[in-house]
């Protein structure tokens, strides 16, 4: 199946687990891995699964990285119809009324354009005492099985 | 052979820069010289200790040293005879030593006792092995400043000794705070509270305490939405009333003097900007006004003013700034990430414009004693994870002596 690791970051977390997750899956599919900041709503397509990797910041805002991604979905028509994704939080329960806002956001951002969101969305908690990776890779590997149902014919 | 890039200072600015070169040119030979035995600067020294979370950016610098090829120069302080040889050994030296002098009020009375710097208080609280003792504090605390480390100070001051668990406080500093006189602190900033440095989640963090009784003046509307949140976490705390210490938020007022009676401080005099003075008594005063270059730190300032070009971090050829020492004391990790990286790409572009020198690199080092690496780190880092108490996630070992005994002892058995 071909992938797209999409991430977004701010002091580089959610970019290490991403290159991490893509080293996890690179034996068995076809992987890229792309900063938030690097895409366009357009540059989405529904030959490939998305994974979101994304962090939160201030008060249960995107991280700086994925900014521009989100106000460019808020202003675009884009359909993501036919898109498919699933996603991953990075935040800190010490933020408890905003903890990992930021994952749901951008869930919500692309399901509001149409894409169909793969599984629950899991997220890590920097307070808490799981390696991120001990938590994003059998996530990772549950989604992509799920989306293999659905993307079978396109990838 | 590769080039070789020297970054002086381990702390997130150094280790940012190292990451977005080794992440452009896995080749190139990159060393972080520190002149602790432990790395990561202010994430181990100025986070604070019930902020974990955002230490977890260290796994990423873990990551340099571990698979990336970085190497961990510890225990060497650069000055400046050592950094001409620096200069000499490697293609490009980064200085990213940080800044770590409280900035001082310039007005009458901060040299009385009983006036601290945020700096040196929270490097004592934290166990930074060149840290003073913990001050002797009184009852009454007038805190001047409106940053985060500010607030990192009234928090810590403020929680209960339950609240502070999981955070890696080391014993002194825990029974310094469960054992404080201290009974009332008055927060004071300069600019109105819209303006204030702080970010507003640290302000509605203070609404989960349970032993304080918080004050917080009316406060304005304003048109600003980043002000807004903060009048709004503001009015949110306004009321609170869990146990017997008091907090007061103060805003709009410029120290003026620091008054005493003999060496001792007695109050804390504050103009309006309309004319009007007030008077805090007061018998401890904490400065977190900012930081600026210490002793350690090169010749800092000269060193900037005179940059070749400061925005990208080239102060002369071959020589670049990141983090705090280039860009003054201000900004988070993630700016310092943001920052390194721009620091980064001007090192490698110069180093496609220049012809390899063959710089000899890391094999200054050789035959130099008293290094610690980052093995030895380490060592260090397990020793200080095994030996962490009840209700704490580490035990900090707190000076350079017990951190290098850890050193040598490991040493003798290999
Ligand atoms: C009390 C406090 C709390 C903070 N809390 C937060 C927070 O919660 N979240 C956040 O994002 N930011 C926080 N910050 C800001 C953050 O710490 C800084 O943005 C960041 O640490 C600056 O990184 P730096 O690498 O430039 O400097 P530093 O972290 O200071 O690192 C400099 C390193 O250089 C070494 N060094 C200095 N001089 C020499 C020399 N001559 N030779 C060899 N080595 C040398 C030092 O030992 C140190 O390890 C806080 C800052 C303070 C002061
Ligand atoms: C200033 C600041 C604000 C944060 N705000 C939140 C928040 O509101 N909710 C949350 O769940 N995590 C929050 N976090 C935690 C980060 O999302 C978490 O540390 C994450 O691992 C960072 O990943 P990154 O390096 O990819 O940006 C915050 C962290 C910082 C430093």
């Amino acid at each position: 199946m071909k992938i797209a690791i999409l991430y977004g970051t701010e002091t580089g977390n959610a970019e290490m687990l991403a290159e991490d997750i893509m080293a996890e899956l690179e034996g068995a599919h076809e992987v890229t891995c792309a900063n938030l900041s690097d895409i366009a709503p357009a540059d989405i397509s529904d030959d490939r699964f998305y994974l979101l990797v994304c962090s939160t910041y201030g008060d249960g805002d995107l991280p700086a990285s994925a900014q521009p991604f989100a106000e460019s979905m808020d202003g675009s028509d884009v359909s993501l119809a036919g898109v498919h994704f699933a996603v991953f939080g990075l935040g800190d329960s010490e933020y408890d009324e905003t903890y990992n806002n930021g994952s749901f956001r951008l869930a919500e951002l692309m399901t509001a354009k149409g894409a169909t969101q793969i599984g629950e969305r899991v997220v890590h908690d920097a307070s808490g005492s799981d390696l991120a990776e001990d938590i994003a890779f059998p996530w990772a590997e549950a989604v992509v099985a799920q989306a293999s149902e659905h993307l079978g014919q396109a990838a | 052979m590769s080039r070789s890039v020297a970054i002086i200072g381990a702390g997130p600015s150094g280790c940012f820069v190292a990451q977005a070169l080794l992440k452009a040119d896995p080749d190139l030979q990159v060393d972080l010289i520190d002149r602790l035995p432990v790395p990561y600067g202010l994430v181990r020294y100025g986070v604070a200790a019930d902020h974990q979370g955002t230490k977890g950016v260290v796994r990423q610098f873990a990551r340099l040293f571990e698979r990336q090829g970085a190497r961990f120069v510890g225990n060497v302080e650069i000055d400046a005879a050592l950094l001409v040889e620096v200069q000499n050994a490697y293609d490009a030296v980064v200085l990213a030593g940080g800044l770590s002098q409280d900035r001082r009020l310039g007005i009458p009375g901060e040299d009385l006792s009983g006036v601290h710097g945020a700096g040196a208080v929270t490097r004592a609280l934290y166990d930074h092995p060149d840290a003073d003792a913990l001050p002797q504090l009184g009852r009454r605390v007038v805190l001047v400043g409106n940053g985060n480390v500010a607030i990192d100070l009234l928090r810590l001051l403020a929680k209960s000794p339950e609240e502070l668990d999981g955070s890696d406080l080391g014993a002194v500093a825990s029974e310094w705070l469960a054992n404080s006189p201290v009974e009332n602190i008055t927060i004071v900033g300069r600019s109105p509270a819209e303006q204030a440095k702080f970010d507003a989640v640290m302000i509605k963090e203070l609404g989960k305490l349970s032993g304080v009784s918080i004050t917080v003046p009316d406060l304005p509307d304003t048109d600003s939405p980043d002000g807004a949140k903060k009048i709004d976490a503001l009015r949110g705390l306004a009321g609170l009333s869990g146990g017997p210490k008091s907090i007061a938020f103060r805003f709009g007022m410029t120290p003026v003097a620091i008054e005493g009676e003999g060496t001792r401080v007695t109050g804390m005099r504050f103009s309006d900007g309309a004319g009007a003075q007030t008077l805090l008594p007061c018998d401890t005063v904490l400065t977190a006004v900012g930081f600026g270059a210490g002793p350690e730190a090169l010749d800092r300032d000269r060193r900037v003013a005179e940059a070749l070009d400061d925005g990208a971090g080239c102060l002369a050829p071959g020589l670049y700034a990141a983090g705090w020492f280039k860009r003054g004391p201000r900004g988070t990790i993630p700016d310092n990430r943001a920052d390194a990286q721009a620091v980064a790409a001007r090192i490698l572009s110069d180093f496609e414009r220049q012809p390899e020198a063959g710089k000899p690199g890391h094999a200054m080092w050789q035959g130099r004693g008293g290094i610690v690496n980052y093995a030895d780190w380490q060592r260090i880092d397990r020793a200080e994870l095994a030996g962490a108490a009840d209700g704490r996630c580490r035990h900090k070992i707190s000076t350079r002596a017990e951190m290098l005994a850890i050193v040598a002892k490991t040493e003798e058995t290999t």
